[in-house]
């Protein structure tokens, strides 16, 4: 008798880990800041499609050996600093991983060495106007983060860089603009006037 | 009796209340045929069709059909065009949330004073060229998207943009130079919902130009200016199609356009004052804007919606939005439909219970849709959403016909611009700051709907009733008569000027539901020189 509310329970608990869509929902919080992260860069307002940044990351060496076990690969992502966040809803962070916005463009991935490593990456040209900072996830065999780092403190409010975007304007495409604009005012102005021309030539 | 041709109601002048509102074509002993003429339809004396044969698009009847709810379609399509895109244009402008907001409200607003115009512009030039000239001088408005780089020339943009969508209004009074008075309703029904489709078809058609574009090469920031170019070249290929290939009148064009003035024409200002006095006027605009407004408001803010809640990709987005708008091509003459099989059993207590139902459970929906967590649940909640919202735009104008006859055109326009004001209205109170989510802002919507359609059971008509209450007792007061030679004063009946409108009320008697037969006809209601 005391095995059917068990049996209960456990069929509740199995049930209760597919709502959570068959993964374990991984939260932000719950992963460790094992490596240490930085990025260099001109020291200036940088620009996309043209500056470049360098980025390295490690794990820390205070941290006792083995902590990096399960550590496959590492994601490196660019991420929005609290002040391109505000008024951006599609920008938030929350802690749930898989629905958190916060880091948006990847700036390299590949595998996990227990060597420091750097990558060189220029700024892609899809890259918004905002404020920025670098973090790099740890990932282990099934691509689920474990651990991350990131260049700027806990806060996220130091070592920050802005990145300018490109315009997207084009001068070929401001002619053929300003072309097929006055075509429509021209080509309306010369029906207009054929037509009331052809009216006053019918009467006389 | 003759008309001023495009005078402010003309175009639904000679729905007399008895026929169901959307009629698709008019026998001959009710309006006779002209013989003499070689046209590809029947036509009345005025050469204008007295039937509405869609798959045809023969000169010049149902060529203007087509070209004239194609134009508005465009307009459609190029007012909302940046809805879909806004994923890429917030992050090439740096736009925030509010800027998003504001740059939707705008794009609505733009059209409450540009139809107001197009009136007098179809008076002075005809429809013809009123269609041509701002579809034309639009087209550079939109061509204006490749300069943008900031919120503010974005939100500017848009508002110059949304001015073409008094499209609607060269639309309607070009179809009524075309087409007889009797099937008018059906005619131009199906044009406005046609047209309220170009809202949903560019939330496809965007995302997939984007695609292509970006497909051959091209950087998103780029990519999306690119993509303007496309309703633009609509506008200027709608335009010079409706110069070339289409005529003011069924006999030729605007040179030919006089005016018949052996009728003594109604004074404006008379006529706004008998709009503006009676309350339903307003409990309709107020309606209206909660209808077809939220369906505005919904076609500005639902792709981002889907692509941010559901981390869609851009064109997947677009094509859940579209169905809201596309849906338009059913909902909005099924809306019709339902209030004129409702009148037949009950009556305008019918009609009007139809609206209450059909836009309260479009509410409801929107609720819903707010609410939803998944992406089936929330795409079944638009769906029904948009059903509601759609049908209720189709059921308010099965009402307003009978609001007043002599004010028609001028309380169907006041409706047009509440939807209009209910569109900016709502766009800038849920989706324009950040104190609402963008799901809170959706259902808190759903419940604005639900709160502004309850005005509907105070619309009262002495005559018919209301929703809950009795036609009025009183012998002389519950008369259609009455109601309608009410909107003359003694002077104006001294002169016969409201000789049409007794007609109108007898024949909108339809309206008293299956009472009709036991309704007993008052002593000298009908002169006898009608």
């Amino acid at each position: 008798m005391a095995a059917a509310p068990r049996l209960l329970l456990g069929f509740l608990l199995v049930l209760a880990c597919f709502s959570e869509t068959c993964f374990a929902t991984i939260t932000f919080s719950s992963l460790p800041r094992t490596l240490v992260v930085t990025a260099s860069h001109p020291q200036r307002l940088l620009k996309a499609g043209e500056d470049k940044i360098t980025v390295r990351w490690g794990l820390n060496q205070t941290l006792a050996a083995g902590t990096d076990s399960a550590y496959k690969s590492i994601k490196v992502e660019l991420c929005y600093a609290p002040i391109s966040q505000v008024d951006r809803a599609w920008r938030k962070t929350v802690d749930n991983l898989s629905k958190d916005k916060t880091c948006q463009f990847k700036i390299v991935k590949g595998p996990y060495t227990t060597t420091n490593q750097s990558s060189e990456w220029t700024i892609e040209r899809d890259v918004p106007t905002a404020t920025y900072f670098v973090r790099a996830y740890a990932l282990d065999a099934k691509d689920n983060e474990v651990a991350y780092g990131q260049n700027t403190d806990a806060k996220k409010t130091t070592n920050l860089f802005e990145i300018q975007a490109i315009t997207g304007r084009h001068v070929s495409l401001d002619i053929a603009s300003v072309c097929f604009s006055a075509f429509s005012i021209v080509a309306l102005m010369g029906f207009f006037l054929a037509e009331k021309r052809k009216g006053i030539k019918a009467q006389q | 009796m003759s008309e001023i041709e495009g005078s402010p109601g003309s175009s639904m002048h000679g729905v007399t209340g008895r026929e169901p509102a959307f009629a698709s074509s008019v026998a001959s002993p009710i309006v006779p045929t002209d013989t003499t003429a070689n046209f590809d339809l029947p036509v009345d004396s005025e050469h204008k069709a007295k039937k509405f044969k869609l798959f045809s698009f023969a000169n010049p009847h149902m060529r203007t059909f087509h070209l004239s709810w194609i134009s508005f379609f465009t307009c459609f399509v190029s007012t909302f065009a940046a809805a879909p895109l806004v994923p890429i244009i917030r992050d090439n402008l740096n736009l925030k949330k509010q800027d998003i907001g504001n740059a939707g409200v705008a794009s609505v607003s733009g059209s409450i004073f540009s139809r107001l115009v197009m009136g007098a512009v179809c008076d002075l030039l005809g429809p013809r060229y009123g269609c041509a000239f701002l579809i034309m001088l639009s087209a550079p408005t939109v061509f204006c998207m490749s300069f943008v780089k900031d919120a503010g020339g974005y939100i500017a943009v848009r508002f110059m943009i949304g001015f073409s969508l008094a499209t609607f209004v060269s639309c309607q009074y070009w179809m009524s130079t075309m087409f007889n008075s009797k099937i008018i309703g059906l005619v131009n029904g199906t044009a406005a919902g046609w047209g309220n489709m170009g809202g949903g078809a560019t939330q496809l058609i965007m995302p997939l130009v984007y695609d292509i574009i970006r497909q051959a090469g091209s950087t998103p920031f780029t990519a999306w200016r690119i993509a303007f170019f496309i309703p633009g070249w609509l506008h200027v290929i709608m335009g010079i199609l409706v110069l070339t290939l289409g005529q003011d009148l069924p006999d030729g064009n605007l040179s030919s356009l006089q005016k018949k003035g052996d009728v003594a024409k109604d004074k404006f200002a008379k006529v706004l004052w008998n709009a503006i006095s009676n309350y339903r006027t307003w409990i309709f605009v107020l309606l209206y804007g909660y209808s077809m407004g939220v369906e505005l408001s919904t076609d500005n803010v639902i792709a981002e919606y889907f692509y941010d809640r559901f981390n869609l990709k851009l064109h997947t987005a677009g094509i859940i939005a579209a169905t809201f708008g596309m849906a338009n091509l059913l909902a909005r003459p099924f809306g019709g439909y339902a209030s004129d099989k409702a009148a037949l059993l009950f009556g305008m207590r019918g009609r009007l219970w139809v609206l209450w139902i059909l836009q309260t459970l479009g509410g409801v929906f929107c609720i819903w849709l707010g609410r939803a967590n998944s992406l089936p649940i929330a795409i079944l909640a638009m769906i029904l959403f948009s059903i509601g919202a759609q049908a209720a735009c189709g059921a308010t104008f099965g009402i307003i016909p009978f609001i007043s006859r002599r004010s028609l055109g001028i309380i169907s326009g006041l409706t047009g611009a509440g939807g209009n004001l209910g569109s900016g209205l709502t766009q800038l109170i849920f989706f324009s700051t950040s104190r609402f989510s963008t799901e809170a802002g959706l259902s808190w919507m759903g419940v604005m709907i639900v709160a502004c359609t309850l005005p509907v059971t105070l619309v009262h008509f002495p005559q018919w009733g209301s929703m809950f209450l009795p036609p009025s007792k009183d012998v002389v007061k519950s008369t259609e008569e009455h109601y309608y030679s009410s909107e003359w004063n003694e002077e104006e009946k001294k002169k016969g000027m409201h000789s049409s409108s007794l007609k109108f009320a007898e024949n909108s008697r339809s309206e008293r539901g299956k009472r009709v037969a036991s309704a007993p006809t008052p002593p000298n209601s009908t002169p006898s020189h009608v």
